[in-house]
Formats: structure tokens, sequence, C-alpha cells
């Protein structure tokens, strides 16, 4: 019996110890929060659906500045379109409080790139993320694992000619079964307008 | 883009003219502005010399000074969570240009607290050091190219080319305007330690900082020239961005005493960090002194992410981790996630251990401890068929809520431990069901096996399926009771894959099943108990009134959530019930026809009075009193006034059902010492009532790793963006010095 009291009150000493798992944000090295969200098309995406795919995931907003100057220098497209299509999955993710499906369906077909935009209005998936500015971009691997969070490049004022791209690295690297060498960098643009 | 500004400058110099008649403004090219939005520029830039005149080899000083539109604002050297630094490039022949200096920064949070980001808002003069050359002859060109980034709700990037010439003379004229500007300015910088005669102290509470985990330490600044340290405002602390370090933040404890909270970025930098920010001390009152801050932190040691232990406090706990987390702790790399999960299953069962103490489960716990001094007799193949039926109990009911959950949640909803209760029907079956439970103890009818054929020998009270029962029902009293731990484990299977929640909820099932189980199974310890006899049929009447005791909580949670008029279905229910029962027993003391029509009646009489009964249409819950007074209900917006004008903040999750917020209210929330301290730190108090479904409060408790109630959050305004969740249970020393850190006074100060 006093075994047991004295695991009992041991337990419980550890349970005040531990306050909190923290917030559970995407942490590199852990597993990636699930989420499944509709896209611009209605059509639903779960993360669990890509296992076994690299996924890509980037926070996007198509009223920032930052954005807009890496669509209009096709910045997204041109990452995507170096990786294999068949083993890797970009979702853009729009956690903006104020996003409509239409607005950007109009989006997609003026920029003309055949990715997903998921919509996030409530910003559950963008908070579970932890993901501050856009863009804000995730590499997630196979197993659903996060191994890259941060920005898209080295370059946040866009005047670097030879900006190194920090999601190709990470997916190069992943590809070929290395380690990524930057596993976190510092995000930079606008912040997510989240509902609040 | 550049002709474009030069026409807008254009306009801006009519308008200029227009309006102030004879004012020599300074030449065209030494103002600008950017941030053109809806026909306006929402920043304006002018670049600034204090002198008018240098001598070659003299020093002045050269700046930009920015006014935003109200609401608008530009970023610090670090821009925080988002946004991007104000840059500003010189061009200057014949003049060196020192490092630019950054007054201190303002804090700007959404208000959510979710992003924080530094800079400055209405105006702010960013300058720097500058000299001639000996050789400068004639006139001085000096440039800025500015590009800087300006933000509100949305964000605009403004840059603007700035110049203005200046002449070089036999002596250096000082510009007596710009130069109180300028000193103006320059007083906003923060000095380094030296320079403001103080002396800075860190003083970590481990040896090493661990990559992807927090660390703590304290710092201390003292005066070297005797003076007492004023306190400080909120936002008095703006860190810099430091390589391997993923956050860093002070608390005031005490006048010149701060408590360094961070975590470690998951990379290890090549260097050792170093603690690095402004510290702003003193009040509007007192005035300030901004300091600047770099003291080296400790070496960086690679943690593999798959040994990531939870954040532990410091000095307290760290010898009591049982084995079986070291073990875990000290595996291979290489299982990553599984590991995390592993323990997380550990808290589950752990944390399910522990509920058997809580108050929820109690009654079933005293039930099961009357069962046991039966059990205690018996053989032991017997005693250990029960406790499997009873384990077997709580994993079956555990394992149905967890597909409960994961049903909800592929509906898009969010869940949270112990919603159900939040059900005004599943809340009249449980009362229902403990009504029945102590009727049956009260003797009025037998369960499990047939009472007529095996009466003697059996207790058929004390069947296999009874076993089962309790744990059923030990389950679903336990829901409102969140015990420490599970808390983090239940929030952690929330939000993990359908794999994961099964294991969480098997994990608690088994932790919840553990002391019984061990009681029974530990040789030598049931003899100690008591011999059966009349005694015990008593004690089972007694345990039939305690049933009946949480039955009475049920209904006072009904007129929470449905009112007086749901209090009164639910009564009129419980009737039907105790009738229906009452019927039932009558129909196993006799056979045959009247058997069947007795348990039918019973039956019917159930099945009619609950289809008139059970409607709640959840209107018109009865108001109650809170326990505190001035306790307001919580809202986010309130909330971040109240922080915005210095208060610290208390934040009460709770819910009518859950036993543990009522025990905490009333033995904690409301003593007297407790609320003197939220009265004379001006805390402002917030009540999250999640007796019914709110989206708004889920997403809160899940924000922070918890998936139900009772969670209690203390925001000091001092850094809203990092609450301290307190305990599951409370004692009033926690919430007192809890409140005492928020309000930005040490454990010492009174």
């Amino acid at each position: 019996m006093k075994r047991i009291l004295t695991a009992l009150a041991l337990t419980a000493a550890v349970g005040f110890a531990v306050p909190a798992f923290a917030a559970d944000t995407a942490e590199v090295g852990k597993p990636a929060p699930a989420f499944t969200l509709k896209d611009e098309a209605g059509k639903e995406h779960s993360l669990s659906q890509y296992q076994g795919k690299i996924v890509v995931l980037e926070w996007t907003n198509k009223e920032c500045p930052f954005v807009q100057r890496h669509y209009k220098a096709k910045t997204m497209q041109n990452t995507l379109k170096g990786f294999d299509a068949n083993k890797v999955v970009w979702l853009a993710v729009n956690s903006t409080n104020t996003v409509t499906a239409s607005a950007d369906a109009t989006w997609k077909k003026e920029q003309g790139f055949a990715y997903p935009v998921l919509q996030d209005p409530a910003g559950t998936v963008g908070k579970a993320y932890g993901a501050k500015t856009t863009p804000h971009m995730y590499v997630i691997d196979e197993k659903g694992v996060v191994r890259y969070a941060g920005a898209i490049d080295d370059d946040p004022r866009g005047k670097n000619a030879t900006a190194v791209n920090h999601v190709k690295t990470a997916v190069d690297a992943l590809l070929s079964g290395k380690p990524v060498p930057a596993a976190s960098t510092e995000p930079y643009g606008c912040s997510v307008k989240y509902k609040s | 883009m550049r002709r474009q500004r030069r026409s807008r400058w254009g306009l801006l110099l009519c308008g200029l003219v227009a309006s102030a008649v004879a004012w020599a403004g300074p030449p065209s090219s030494a103002v600008g502005s950017g941030a053109p939005d809806e026909g306006n520029p929402r920043v304006e830039g002018e670049l600034l010399l204090d002198a008018s005149q240098v001598k070659p080899g003299d020093t002045f000083r050269v700046g930009v000074r920015f006014r935003m539109d109200p609401d608008w604002h530009i970023y610090w050297k670090n821009p925080g969570d988002s946004g991007l630094s104000t840059d500003v490039t010189w061009d200057t022949p014949g003049v060196t240009v020192g490092e630019l200096r950054w007054p201190f920064p303002s804090t700007f949070r959404t208000p959510d607290g979710f992003i924080v980001t530094y800079g400055y808002h209405d105006e702010v003069l960013l300058f720097a050091e500058a000299r001639a050359s000996e050789q400068a002859t004639g006139s001085l060109t000096l440039s800025a190219a500015v590009d800087a980034l300006v933000c509100r709700e949305r964000c605009i990037p403004a840059e603007m080319v700035l110049s203005r010439s200046l002449p070089v003379g036999p002596e250096t004229v000082r510009n007596a305007e710009t130069t109180v500007a300028f000193d103006a300015s320059q007083a906003q910088v923060p000095r380094t330690a030296q320079a403001a005669s103080v002396a800075t102290a860190l003083k970590l509470d481990a040896q090493s900082l661990k990559t992807g985990q927090p660390f703590t330490g304290t710092l201390t600044v003292s005066a070297t020239d005797g003076q007492a340290l004023p306190g400080v405002e909120p936002g008095f602390f703006v860190p810099e961005r430091v390589r391997g370090i993923k956050r860093m933040d002070l608390v005031s404890e005490a006048p010149g005493r701060f408590r360094l909270q961070g975590d470690a970025a998951v990379e290890a930098p090549k260097e050792e960090p170093r603690l690095k920010g402004v510290l702003r001390l003193g009040t509007a009152k007192t005035g300030y002194r901004a300091l600047e801050v770099d003291l080296p932190l400790a070496p960086v040691e690679v943690v593999p992410v798959a040994a990531k232990a939870p954040p532990t406090v410091p000095g307290l706990m760290a010898p009591s981790v049982p084995p079986p987390a070291q073990a875990q702790m000290t595996a291979p790399a290489a299982a990553a996630p599984e590991l995390s999960l592993g323990l997380a299953l550990l808290f589950a069962f752990l944390g399910g251990a522990i509920l058997n103490l809580m108050p929820c489960v109690f009654p079933v716990l005293a039930l099961k401890a009357y069962g046991f001094t039966r059990l205690a007799q018996e053989d032991r193949g017997r005693v250990g068929r029960h406790a499997l039926a009873y384990t077997g109990g709580i994993i079956g009911t555990m394992l149905l809520l967890a597909i409960v959950v994961l049903v909800v949640r592929a509906g898009g909803n969010s869940v949270g431990w112990g919603f159900q209760f939040q059900e005004p029907l599943f809340v009249a079956g449980v009362c229902g069901l403990l009504v029945a439970f102590a009727l049956n103890l009260f003797g009025v009818f037998n369960v499990g096996t047939d009472g007529t054929s095996l009466a003697g020998k059996v207790d058929a009270s004390h069947g296999l399926s009874r076993s089962v029962g309790e744990g059923v029902l030990a389950v679903v009293l336990a829901t409102p009771c969140s015990a420490p731990m599970m808390g983090t484990a239940v929030g952690f299977a929330f939000a993990a894959g359908t794999g994961t929640v099964l294991a969480i909820f098997t994990a608690l099932g088994l932790g919840l099943a553990l002391p019984f189980c061990a009681l029974v199974m530990i040789p030598g310890l049931a003899k100690r108990l008591p011999k059966p006899g009349a005694w015990m049929e008593r004690a089972k009447q007694v345990l039939g009134f305690a049933l009946l005791g949480t039955a009475v909580w049920l209904v006072w949670v009904m007129g929470g959530l449905a009112g007086v008029d749901g209090m009164a279905r639910l009564l009129a229910f419980l009737v039907a019930v105790a009738m229906g029962a009452w019927l039932y027993g009558l129909a196993q003391a006799s056979g045959g026809t009247r058997r069947l029509v007795g348990v039918l009646a019973a039956l019917a009489v159930l099945v009619t009075t609950g289809g008139f009964t059970l409607r709640f249409d959840g209107a018109a819950p009865t108001a109650r009193a809170s326990t505190v007074s001035a306790a307001q209900p919580w809202d986010q917006a309130a909330v971040a006034a109240a922080l915005e004008a210095g208060q610290p903040v208390f934040i009460d999750f709770t819910a009518d059902w859950c036993l543990t917020c009522k025990f905490n209210e009333r033995t904690v929330l409301s003593r007297e010492d407790v609320r003197s301290a939220f009265t004379r730190h001006q805390v402002a108090f917030f009540v999250a009532d999640w007796t019914r479904r709110d989206e708004r409060i889920t997403a809160m408790l899940s924000a922070h790793g918890r998936a139900g109630v009772p969670m209690y959050l203390v925001i000091s305004p001092a850094t809203p963006d990092r609450p301290e969740v307190l305990p599951e249970l409370l004692t009033a020393d926690i919430v007192i010095q809890a409140v005492k850190r928020a309000s930005g006074l040490g454990t010492d100060a009174t």
C-alpha cells in the first residue's frame, strides 16, 4: 500500500512539474498537426491523405506585398516545378480571416498555378502550425514529420539575385535522404491576418 | 516607381506652398513619402542633420525622421514575428556614417497575442553619428535610401531616396531645432550597462541550453551609483534575434530582478548564444532608462529531437522523474515521432491513475472499495476475473469515447475532454443511471445474474457484469475531472491521428483501472481488510446515498444547461427511473407472465416519461452568482483591453459539471487572501464558462495543449503573449504568487 501511495504521490508531483506539453505547434522533428481543409474549389484535403509524399505547406495571402512579389517572380511555382511531381505535394493555406474561395479561385487563375489553396478562415490550422507570416513555409516528410519551418528564401527585401531557396534546399535534401541543412529559419513577410 | 514618387512629392509641395505661407521648407529632396494607400502616403520621411555647416573632421548626426499616419507603424531592427526591419542605406561621399541608432521600440500584438512585432508608430528619428572627412571642401551631399515596411492591418512597402547637402565651413554650426530632435531620440536609444551606470548579471538555472527545450534563469540589474532601480512598464523588454534561440522573454519579479524564460531552437548555433535585447527601466512617471543587454547564455547541447523531454521546473523535480520516462529520454533517436507519443502514453497512464483520487470518481471508488472487501475473501482467480471485468469496462468505455471523439472530429468540430457533459441528454442519462444504481444498492432490484434461479450461493449483486458496469461508470463520471497531466495527454491525443487517440485513451483507461487491480492483486493486502458481515449491507446502502448525492450535482449541472425547466424535467424523469426500477424489482420477485408484464411495465414507464420529459431546448439557463465577485465573462477584446491598461489578467476556464473547477473556486479562488491579492494587484478576473459548447473556449484550451477544464491562465501585461498556465489543482499560494509575478512584483515584494 505504501508503495502504491508513494508511486501515486510521485506521479502527482510529476504531474505538477509538467505544466503543459507547450502549445504543440509544428516543430521541426515532430509530427505535423493533422488537418482537413477545403480548397478554393470545395475539395477536401487532409494531411493524412498525402502520407508517403513530401508535403510543402505555404501560408499565403494574395493581399500581402511579400506574397505578391513572390508570385510576380513565380518563386513558388518555379520551386515546385523543380520537384518530382510524384513525390512532392504543394498546398497553399490561406488563414486570412476574410478569405473567400472565389477570391482565391480568381487569384489562382490569374497567377496560373495548379496547386490547391486551402481555406482556413478560422485560423485553427494556421495557429496549430504557428504560422505567423505570409509567406511562411513548412516541409513535411513522407512520414508526416515536420522537417523545415521558416522563410521561403534568405532574401526578405527581394533584392538579392542569388537568394538561397530554403524550401528547395530542404526538399532536395529529403529526396536524397540527407538531413535538412537549415531546418528552421526566421520567416519574413506580412503577419497572418487571423480572426480574433 | 521613382517618377511616381516625384509627382507625389510635387503634390505634397503644392499643398505645402498653399498652406504654409512663409515657411522656408527644407530642400525638396530631403523629404519624401511612401506606402501609398487609398491615395494617401502612410509614411513621410525627412532627412535631418543636426548641423547647418560642418568643419572638416568634425562629427555631427544624420538621421531620417519618419512620420506615420495614426495606427500605422514601421519596424525595429528585429521586427519580431512578422514584418521587416526598417533599412537605411547611406550614400555619403566625403562623410563616414556610423551604425544606425534605434530608440527603444514599442511592442505590437494582434488582439489574440499570437503575433508580436516591434517597431514605431507616430514618429521616430532613426539616426547615426557621422564624420566629415578632413579633406572635405565646398558642400557635402548626404543621401539615404530608405526601405521600410509600413503596416496597420495591411502592409505596404515604402521606398524613399532622401538627400540633403551640407556646406563645409571653418566652424561647425549646430542647428538648434534639429539638435533638440536628435537629443530627444538619443535619450531613447538604449545605452550599454556601463554607460547607464548599472551592472547586469545573468544566472541560468542549468549549465547548458538543450536544443528544442526551454530554459530559465534570473537577470539582475543593479545600479552602480547606488540609486534605487524603478519598476517597469509593459513592453519593457524587446529581444533581438539570436541564433539558436527561438524565444526569449523576461518577467519582472522585483525592481531590478527579472525571470528569464526562453526556448532554445531545434538547431544548435555555431557560437554560444547570448541574451541580447533592450530593456527599459522606469515608467512614464519616473522617466525611462533604456539599456542594452548583452550577456552570454550557456553552451548549447544538442539533444536529438526524439529524446525531447517535456519542460520541467528546474531544481524541483528533476530527480523524481519516474524510471520509464528516463528510459524514454535516453532512447535512440531513430524512432523520433513514436517517442513523444510514448511520453504522452505514459502521461495518460499516470493521469488515469491519479484520476482515481479526483472527486468525480470517488463514489465509484467507494463502491469498488466496498466490493473489494467481499472479493478479498474469495479465491484469487475470481478476484482476477473481476479485476479484468472492471478493466474491460473501463477500456471499452474509453474506446467508445475515443470513437465518439474521432467521429465528431471527422465532422469538422473540435471537442474537448468532458464535452459530453455539454449535452443535456447525456447528463440526464448519467443521472438516471446513478439513481438506478443507488436503488440497486438499496436492494430495490438486482442486477446481472438472474436473481431467482441463482439466488443463494452467488451474490447476485456482485456478478462479473456488475464489475464491467462499475468500470463504465468510473469512466463516465471521470470525464468532468481533468486530472493533472491528463489534460496534456488528452490534449496531445486530440491533436493527433486516429491510432494515437485510441492508444492514449486505452492508456488512460489502464491507468484508471490500475489502483484497484493493484490492490486486489497484491497478496496479503486483502487479508487486512475487515471481515464481511451485516455491516456490509448497511455500508452498501450508505454508498447508495453517495450516488444520489452525485445525482443532485448533475441536476444542478442541468440547471446550467437548460434552466429551471430542464431541472424539473430531469427530476420527473428520475422519478420515472425510480418507478421503473421498482417495477422491475417486483417483476424479479415473481415469475412467468407476471414477470414479463412487470418488465414491460417498467420499460413503458421509462420510455413514455422519458419521451415527455427529455426535451431540453437549452434555453434560459439559470443565472448563477459567480463565486468571485467582479468576475466578468471571458472575452478576448476585454482581456486585451485590461492588459493594455496594465492590469494582470486571470482567466478561469470552468464548467458547472467540472468538479475540480468548482472545488478550486470554492476552496481557493473565493478565499479572502486570494481575493484581496486580486484586489491589491488590480487583477482583471475573467470566467470562461464551458458548461455549454463554446468553440472559442475549446480553441483557447487546445491552444494551451489542453482538452478540457479546469485551466487557469495568468497573463502579465508585460508579457501578454506568454500566459502562465497554473496547475489543475490550485492552492492559494500558487494563485497569489502567480498574480504577484503577473503584476510585475517579485515573490519577495508585497
